[in-house]
């Protein structure tokens, strides 16, 4: 049923359960993707899904400045925290 | 309304053939199947060798093609059908509902915001999420939203008592758990009952069910219940009395609640009048071990906070009496509340109680203990189950249930049956009871309990007997409704129940409604609030002297098909949360089915497979200023005749995971040129071009050319034209976003046809990319998430060599949108050997069809660039002028 990446529609529609954590692992500065990764225990493909979509829809945005590896970091949103 | 011509397809070649006729005074209906005009070329970056803004060239068109007066141009809408018909042409035309009121949405965006469903967003090629209610872009023309509904879930469609389960599946999803609470408030106020013991038709309808079980939608009401209860919180804006006319409800069990409740929250004056001393009917006699009685408190007191009086220990003999005390209206909801009798031997005797008694007297602390009895449950039901369990908590030392049917037959759901026998109880099939002793039943076989026509006709086999101990009987033989009072006035139909109309729950007294087990026979807590809320409307209807209509019409179901189609591949995601508690001969009432953890609630709406698209949450309802919200819009199909048709249906991009050799759809940083497009547009899915494999911005890009294009290995020889010069815009917009970034173009040669093509290949040379003429041999990604390219470098002998990149672009090529296909009967326009629309003449006379009066424009009729599919539809618009003009000409 199932054998490497997963359907892009299925990841898309788990966004909204992943918002809350995601803006949690936020709350003590920004961070890139890879960070949230590691720190979420999920994969960064599917982590760009759900912060680009989050970042869509205000819940995130982004900070300036690219880091030394080539990723800009996120942060809670206009829309604030959930 | 009749046109003069037809335009199918609104991007620059429809609408450019539309302003043009238009213009020349013909009436013009141009009909765009997505819910924008703009068709590809709004959504691309920039457009070459000019690199003037796509948005700020289209976007005019896109102004002049729906504000002019001879245009009417219809967006979410398909044309289904045309014939010619005497010179003339027939169109079939199909507008999708948006369920937006477009004269009233101002394209604010705040149904999207609100909405809680995501989708892949096919306007930024699937890089980002949408939502299920959108605009398509933000230069979209019109600025309207939509909403996409594919039609109504499943778990939404079978529910009896009307709750929009995916709704606040998806609230959940969300963890806006009071506005889940709220929702489902919308149809019954029982929702901590039915979050613990609904059937739950809805999950064996779930399409999650086909994969690895169904999403847990019961327990994720009742954790949404829980979490409203146990935060103490009120219900808001609570309904003002807005009517004058006063309803009594008599009989306080699911039905008449519910019918209570939807009449208060519509602003009535409310009164249950219940004979037992406590508000519930059925409601009680469900053991506490699956619903506990403080949850019956809690969903009883949401109706006591909107101002609905109950007063209990109030039988209604006689109905006039109601009228008399001042209502203006009645439902009748007194459940099933007498039991049906044994008769045989040994019925009456003072060691046999009925189930309704003994199943209340439990739930109410008045039941008597069974410490080492004996117990006999006589029935095949699910009271006859709650019995029986019951008895096992009350000390009962053997539990048997004597069943007529058979096990496959046996009305008890078949999960209850085998927890009744996981703790305890001994279920005998097939056995009637033959009468009653002091301290056994004496039974007889059944071979079958119903007739022919399906009526219970019991057939016994009086030379099969057996005898079982029995210190205590219950008897859960069915149940009857109460209504003898009623008989000399209202007309009853078969087993006391009162007859109604069916479909507006009227009796045959005026202002006399009914509803719920006193109409049905017994049923279950959803089918009974469902009946309530049926009920309510009829009492609405009839007070407010309108026309009675059940409910808005539901879009039709999803098919479980339609909705598996949707994804190429699922991964499994085992329903999580703690099984029940069974043990063997349990010793008290605690709930057996554990509550769900705030995480396991995510974890299991997050598995809902949004069915219907929409979940119906209402919350785009709820956040539009304008009230533009219409959720019971229809498609609408009309018939018009035109005398000329132009075809601007426009290409399909080639599907890149046709090539697996370059692993787009394996490969998270390969991607599409369209995608690449998007990534640079000003209303890019992204903040800046990154990599979608981890977000980091690229610092070296490859660019694989002729994907899909001069390949005979897909079926497609032709050139398509346009990707050499897509690619080298897109080279040089990278290197004014990226400057640091480095870009290679593996290529079989360039081709740069076209006024200033070459000068701006040469400029992109200089700018710094690299062009490679080389075949690509393999593309290996590496952990890193980087991709190796293995190709070979034919501008340096054919050598074997290899490149590391951050990102692939794949250049993929045109082709035919085979939905022209289905405008005519088979056979009547001609196709190309590519299945581009055949143009009869293509040198002499581009864009005439097979068929006269029919055009072609743009890339419909093979790949094209945007000046030349803008001249194209210019020769379409002259030929479909000079056909309509001589068809005029006098004969």
């Amino acid at each position: 049923m199932m054998s490497g990446r997963r359907d892009v529609r299925e990841i898309i529609r788990e966004e909204p359960i992943h918002r809350r954590e995601i803006q949690t692992a936020l709350t003590d500065g920004g961070k890139t993707v890879p960070e949230l990764a590691a720190l979420l225990g999920y994969s960064s493909e599917e982590l760009v899904y759900w912060v680009m979509g989050m970042r869509k829809y205000g819940f995130l945005t982004e900070l300036p400045d690219v880091t030394e590896d080539g990723y800009y970091r996120y942060q809670v949103g206009p829309r604030g925290a959930i | 309304m009749e046109y003069d011509t037809l335009v199918i397809g609104s991007g620059i070649s429809g609408m450019e053939s539309a302003i043009k006729l238009g213009d020349m005074g013909y009436r013009v209906l141009l009909v765009e199947k997505e819910a924008s005009i703009g068709g590809k070329m709004i959504l691309l970056s920039k457009v070459f060798p000019t690199l003037d803004c796509a948005s700020c060239i289209s976007t005019p068109k896109m102004a002049a093609a729906i504000h002019h007066p001879n245009v009417t141009a219809l967006t979410y809408a398909e044309v289904e059908k045309i014939r010619k018909l005497d010179g003339r042409f027939q169109v079939e035309v199909v507008k999708h509902p948006r369920f937006v009121d477009e004269a009233a949405c101002t394209g604010c965006q705040q149904c999207e915001t609100a909405c809680t469903v995501s989708v892949p967003d096919q306007f930024n090629s699937d890089l980002v999420a949408r939502h299920a209610a959108y605009i398509p872009f933000p230069q979209a023309v019109p600025k309207k939203a939509v909403l996409e509904r594919a039609g109504t879930s499943p778990c939404t469609e079978t529910c009896p008592a009307g709750v929009k389960a995916h709704g606040y599946v998806s609230l959940a999803r969300s963890g806006e758990y009071e506005k889940a609470f709220q929702l489902v408030l919308q149809s019954t106020p029982l929702v901590g009952t039915l979050g613990r013991a609904c059937f739950a038709p809805c999950e064996s309808e779930c399409s999650r069910g086909s994969l690895e079980g169904p999403v847990s939608i019961r327990r994720i009401k009742r954790y949404i219940a829980d979490d409203h209860y146990d935060a103490h919180r009120r219900l808001q804006a609570l309904p003002e009395i807005t009517h004058t006319e006063r309803v009594a409800i008599v009989g306080s069990g699911p039905a008449g609640l519910t019918a209570a409740w939807q009449l208060a929250r519509k602003g009535y004056p409310v009164t249950i009048f219940e004979a037992e001393d406590q508000a519930g009917g059925a409601l009680w006699t469900i053991p506490a071990y699956r619903l506990p009685s403080a949850v019956i408190g809690q969903d009883l007191d949401n109706l006591r906070q909107i101002g609905v009086s109950i007063r209990t220990n109030t039988p209604v003999h006689r109905i006039e009496d109601l009228f008399d005390q001042g209502f203006s209206a009645i439902v009748l909801a007194v459940g099933t509340t007498s039991p049906v009798q044994l008769l045989v031997a040994g019925a009456h005797a003072s060691h046999v109680d009925n189930a309704l008694h003994f199943l209340k007297a439990v739930k109410t602390g008045v039941g008597t203990r069974l410490e080492g009895m004996t117990v006999a449950v006589v029935g095949g039901g699910n009271v006859a189950i709650d019995s029986a369990r019951s008895a096992l908590r009350l000390g009962a030392r053997v539990v048997r249930l004597i069943s007529l049917e058979s096990r496959e037959a046996m009305p008890a759901f078949s999960w209850e049956v085998e927890e009744a026998e996981q703790e305890g109880v001994f279920v005998l099939n097939g056995w009637g009871v033959e009468s009653i002793g002091e301290s056994e039943l004496h039974l007889m076989g059944c071979d079958a309990t119903l007739d022919r026509e399906g009526r219970f006709d019991p057939q016994y086999d009086r030379t099969r007997v057996q005898s079982v101990p029995a210190d205590r009987v219950i008897v859960a033989a069915g149940m009857r409704p109460a209504t003898e009072a009623w008989q000399s006035t209202l007309t009853l139909a078969g087993g006391g129940r009162i007859a109604v109309e069916s479909e507006s729950q009227a009796t045959s007294w005026p202002g006399v409604f009914a509803a719920g087990d006193a109409v049905s026979g017994p049923t279950s807590i959803a089918e009974a609030a469902g009946a309530g809320k049926k009920a309510a409307e009829a009492v609405e209807a009839w007070l407010s002297a309108s026309a009675f209509s059940p409910g808005p019409m539901r879009l039709p179901r999803v098919s479980q098909e339609e909705v598996l189609a949707r994804q190429s591949q699922y991964a499994l995601r085992p329903p999580r949360g703690g099984n029940k508690a069974l043990v063997l001969h349990p010793h008290d009432f605690t709930e057996v089915e554990p509550a769900l953890t705030e995480s396991e609630v995510r974890d299991n709406s997050g598995r809902c497979l949004d069915c219907g698209v929409c979940s119906e949450c209402q919350e785009c309802v709820a956040a539009c200023p304008a009230d533009a919200i219409h959720l019971d819009a229809r498609e609408e199909r009309f018939e018009t005749t035109v005398d000329s048709v132009i075809i601007a249906t426009g290409f399909k991009l080639f599907a890149a995971d046709r090539k697996p050799l370059y692993g787009f759809g394996r490969f998270k940083n390969v991607i599409t040129g369209m995608q690449m497009d998007r990534l640079l547009a000003p209303t890019r899915p992204y903040h800046t071009v990154l990599r979608p494999g981890d977000g980091k911005v690229p610092e070296s890009i490859a660019y694989i050319m002729c994907t899909g294009s001069r390949d005979q290995t897909v079926g497609n020889p032709l050139c398509s034209k346009i990707c050499c010069m897509y690619s080298n815009k897109q080279n040089q917009l990278i290197m004014g976003a990226l400057p640091l970034a480095d870009v290679t173009v593996y290529d079989i040669d360039m081709r740069t046809t076209g006024k200033g093509y070459e000068e701006f290949y040469v400029q992109t040379r200089a700018m710094g990319t690299t062009f490679i003429k080389g075949r690509i041999a393999e593309i290996v990604e590496k952990d890193n998430g980087n991709l190796v390219v293995r190709y070979e470098d034919i501008d340096h002998g054919g050598q074997i060599l290899e490149q590391e990149h951050d990102l692939v672009v794949l250049a993929v090529g045109v082709q035919p949108n085979h939905d022209v296909e289905r405008f005519f009967e088979p056979g009547v326009l001609e196709f190309d050997d590519y299945a581009y629309v055949n143009e009869a003449d293509e040198i002499l006379s581009p864009g005439q069809t097979n068929v006269p009066g029919v055009y072609v424009a743009g890339t419909a009729a093979g790949a094209k660039d945007i000046p030349e599919s803008i001249l194209h539809a210019g020769s379409a618009v002259a030929q479909a002028s000079a056909y309509i003009e001589g068809r005029r000409l006098p004969v």
